[in-house]
């Protein structure tokens, strides 16, 4: 397996696009309820955790930068087999895989069960599963233009949502918030670890890295895509917190979509069904993107062509869909996903750096 | 065709006067149509021949005849093309190239026992008259359209964009019955991609006949399996150089009163010239009506639909007691009465289009307003509906491109369905997938959804909404012309007050 990836100029993509694909990979169905989340961790401080998240993001950001830099055209899969060898580069590289799938699957359970909770209570997960999975699939033939295409006008299409927080903004009560700086340390920052489900999707820079045309360019799109998550969900949580009192916030699983409840136009009553029906497009990005890198991956470590994978991890999803429909269950492959993808999108590239250095030295010095 | 009997195409010159004619009499077996005259002239034999209806006979008397008979000259082939006052004068001694041109209205005139035939090109055309546009009409702006006739068309364009620039590239498409295709661009300004592309298509094209060019279209379009058109068609002539002189292709085929312009993008088809000769805040108002009106017309049936079978909860109650009202007493489901008006809607608009114009317009009052009233009256459909129905149905008649109107009437029947059988979900579901497909669709190999993807944001202006033609200083981006820019921008001073 070459380290580094030779790719048709047919394919890049250039670097500005970085900004959509990375906000789309973050803003999904993880910001629906990720402010109550927070809110169990840190209280009234839960901003200051957020602010925390943010910061962080942003330093593994460009310790994922850094180390791409250090190699010629390469995503982290050729990287890892570079530094620690084919086997445990191997593995490590499974590693990502089984991140990729569990965080798929992940994504398409909790919109189906939104789906179920707020439209339509007795639809199968079945038949919510195969409609997800037509368009994953016809989107990730079309390859990695059409997928960029999709997280790119999905952006467009879906952002007139934060309009329809301007009403429930205007009730907020400010009292929520106070007295402030409560939270202690340790609070702040299993309240930033909270929001780290939501914050994921970073790590589409390791793989996407070698896409770009124009590499040196890529540091202002990653930093506003950052900024941008953190701002929305930065403020989705205020005006939820601010919004609800913080017992109605405990009860509310999907705090965020329980905000758009209020609005109501002279023709629609009732917006959230819109919003979650408007909410199939704010995540399908999302889970393109993972099957892409799912597929992609694949392909990249064992050869597997990427349709192959792509039906494959299709009818797994499938199969997935109509047995986990429990609450319960949902919820656990979303902690397992969120526990584990912490360490590896948020703690590991910044474990990996020394090795890249050293390795560089290694290098220079056999050079000379 | 022409390899095979190329060894047979000997020269069958010198030869007697009579034996031509019984040569060319036995090449044209079952007809009666050609007129072989001998006149014999200062010592010489001299046959004129041709098939009428295909000359101008006035023509033949007055320019050919009358020359060759009161001249006292004694004509040999060289003389002839010397001396006669006409122009078109060719020399052939090929029999096929003799009967193609003869067919094609040609007149020939041989001396007895000469090496090589005289030709006169003196062909008539039966064509009809300039006339206004009739699928795509404007209210301001040239009303001309284009016709059946090539001649005509190639010169409606060329009087249109004055440059030698300008060129009209011969391609003969087709093999029993070939067809000259011509393509159209500007050499200083198309991209040299595109119009290869362009050209191999048309080169590559290996079939028998072409019946019109929408059928050519349908041949050389990227993919067959879209619904989406992906060259627009038109018969504006106006239209067609704008496009031109913008760098983009126009391809015209003998016969067809249309124009292909290529590459065309999603959105180019809700673009009218109108638009351009309005002043830019009355162009781009009408241009968002139609982006607006597209999307009523995609959506609102199939939303109605949703919301009256799932998700009533969304209805303001107002509406919604009226909204009940109406529809208490129908006995069906709201899917069922949805289909069912749109396809009366299809019926009317399929039989005002095949019936004389006079008719037409009789049955499109009673379909309308009679059945619609009695449909109600019956209880078979709500009134909303009608409402709903008609409105998305007039608004599929803004697009100003009738193959893209039809593309989006016809798309409204699976959101129907999907909304039917999945509420808003349904509905969602079917806007992503017909957002993905548009971003699969190529025209000439160029994304169909540029210039938002590929975004370009120098184009948006041109495409989505219009500024003033100060800022219209740039040819479109997204087809990569080889010239960008077409004029510099006015140097404007800003102005203080009172100066």
């Amino acid at each position: 397996m070459d380290v580094n990836v030779k790719l048709k100029p047919s394919l890049s993509i250039e670097a500005f696009y970085l900004f959509f694909i990375i906000t789309s990979i973050q803003l999904g169905v993880g910001m629906m309820g990720a402010p109550r989340y927070i809110f169990l961790e840190a209280k009234q401080d839960s901003w200051i955790s957020i602010i925390l998240a943010i910061i962080f993001s942003l330093i593994v950001l460009f310790v994922m930068l850094y180390i791409l830099k250090q190699y010629e055209n390469a995503d982290i899969l050729g990287i890892q087999v570079d530094i620690f060898g084919k086997w445990i580069g191997k593995l490590l590289g499974l590693a990502y895989i089984a991140y990729f799938a569990g965080a798929l699957l992940s994504v398409v359970l909790t919109y189906i069960e939104v789906v179920k909770i707020f439209i339509f209570p007795e639809v199968s997960s079945l038949l919510m599963g195969v409609v997800l999975t037509i368009l994953i699939i016809y989107t990730v033939l079309g390859g990695l233009r059409v997928i960029v295409g999709v997280c790119f006008l999905f952006f467009l299409l879906t952002h007139w949502l934060l309009l329809l927080l301007i009403e429930p903004a205007t009730a907020i009560n400010f009292d929520h918030f106070s007295p402030p700086l409560q939270a202690s340390v340790t609070e702040l920052l299993s309240g930033a670890k909270a929001s780290s489900y939501t914050f994921m999707g970073i790590e589409i820079l390791f793989l996407i890295y070698p896409f770009i045309v124009n590499k040196e360019k890529t540091k202002l799109p990653i930093t506003i895509a950052a900024l941008w998550t953190g701002a929305i969900i930065l403020l989705t949580t205020v005006i939820t917190i601010g919004f609800f009192s913080p017992e109605q916030l405990l009860r509310r699983e999907w705090s965020v979509l329980a905000l758009f409840k209020i609005q109501t136009f002279t023709f629609i009553e009732r917006f959230d069904y819109i919003v979650v029906a408007e909410w199939m497009m704010v995540s399908l990005p999302n889970m393109v993107l993972l099957m892409w890198a799912l597929t992609y991956s694949m392909k990249r470590m064992y050869k597997v062509p990427q349709k192959v994978t792509l039906y494959t991890a299709s009818i797994f999803l499938l199969i997935g869909c109509a047995t986990i429909e429990k609450h319960y269950h949902i919820q656990k492959v979303i902690t397992i996903v969120s526990d584990n993808g912490f360490w590896l999108i948020f703690v590991y590239p910044i474990l990996l750096l020394p090795f890249v250095l050293i390795k560089k030295k290694w290098k220079k010095a056999r050079k000379v | 065709m022409r390899k095979g009997h190329k060894r047979n195409s000997s020269n069958i010159f010198p030869i007697k006067i009579d034996q031509l004619e019984k040569l060319m009499i036995s090449k044209f077996e079952n007809n009666d149509d050609l007129s072989f005259t001998v006149f014999h002239h200062q010592n010489k034999n001299i046959a004129v021949f041709y098939i009428p209806y295909q000359v101008t006979p006035d023509k033949v008397d007055n320019l050919l005849l009358k020359q060759l008979l009161e001249n006292k000259t004694s004509w040999n082939t060289e003389s002839i093309l010397n001396k006669m006052p006409l122009s078109s004068g060719k020399k052939s001694d090929r029999m096929e190239n003799i009967l193609e041109d003869l067919i094609k209205g040609c007149v020939f005139v041989y001396v007895e026992d000469e090496d090589e035939i005289v030709s006169y090109s003196m062909q008539t055309i039966e064509k009809r008259d300039l006339s206004k546009a009739e699928t795509e009409t404007v209210v301001i702006g040239p009303q001309v359209a284009f016709t059946e006739s090539l001649t005509t068309n190639l010169n409606i364009m060329r009087w249109r964009i004055h440059s030698t620039d300008l060129v009209l590239e011969k391609i003969m498409v087709g093999k029993r019955f070939s067809r000259e295709v011509r393509l159209i661009y500007v050499k200083s300004i198309a991209n040299e991609t595109d119009v290869n592309t362009m050209r191999q298509r048309l080169q590559d094209l290996e079939v028998d006949e072409l019946e019109d060019i929408n059928v050519l279209i349908q041949y050389i379009e990227d993919s067959s399996m879209t619904i989406f058109p992906q060259f627009y068609a038109t018969e504006l002539p106006d239209r067609t150089s704008y496009a031109i002189s913008q760098g983009r292709i126009g391809v015209l085929m003998e016969n067809s009163p249309t124009a292909i312009i290529a590459p065309s993008t999603f959105f180019s088809f809700f673009e009218s010239t109108e638009d351009l000769y309005m002043r830019w805040n009355t162009g781009s108002f009408l241009r968002i009506l139609r982006f607006i009106a597209m999307f009523i017309s995609l959506t609102l049936t199939p939303f109605y639909v949703a919301a009256v079978t799932y998700h009533f909860e969304i209805i303001p109650t107002q509406l919604l007691v009226s909204l009940g009202q109406s529809r208490a007493s129908v006995p069906f489901p709201p899917i069922f009465e949805a289909i069912f008006l749109e396809l009366m809607i299809e019926l009317l608009r399929e039989a005002g289009a095949r019936l004389p114009t006079k008719v037409g317009q009789t049955i499109g009052i009673v379909g309308g307003v009679v059945v619609g009233t009695a449909a109600v009256q019956a209880g078979i459909t709500s009134n909303i509906l009608i409402i709903f129905v008609t409105i998305s149905a007039l608004a599929s008649f803004t697009v100003p491109s009738y193959l893209m109107g039809t593309t989006i009437r016809l798309l409204r029947f699976p959101m129907i369905l999907l909304a039917g059988m999945l509420g808003l979900i349904g509905m969602m579901f079917g806007l992503c997938f017909l957002l993905i497909h548009l971003l699969r669709v190529t025209t000439l190999g160029r994304p169909y959804l540029s210039p938002i993807y590929p975004f370009r944001m120098q184009d948006i202006n041109k495409v989505l909404f219009r500024l003033p033609q100060a800022f219209q200083g740039k040819r479109f981006a997204s087809f990569m012309p080889k010239d960008l820019i077409r004029f510099g921008k006015y140097a404007s001073k800003k102005k203080d007050i009172d100066e």
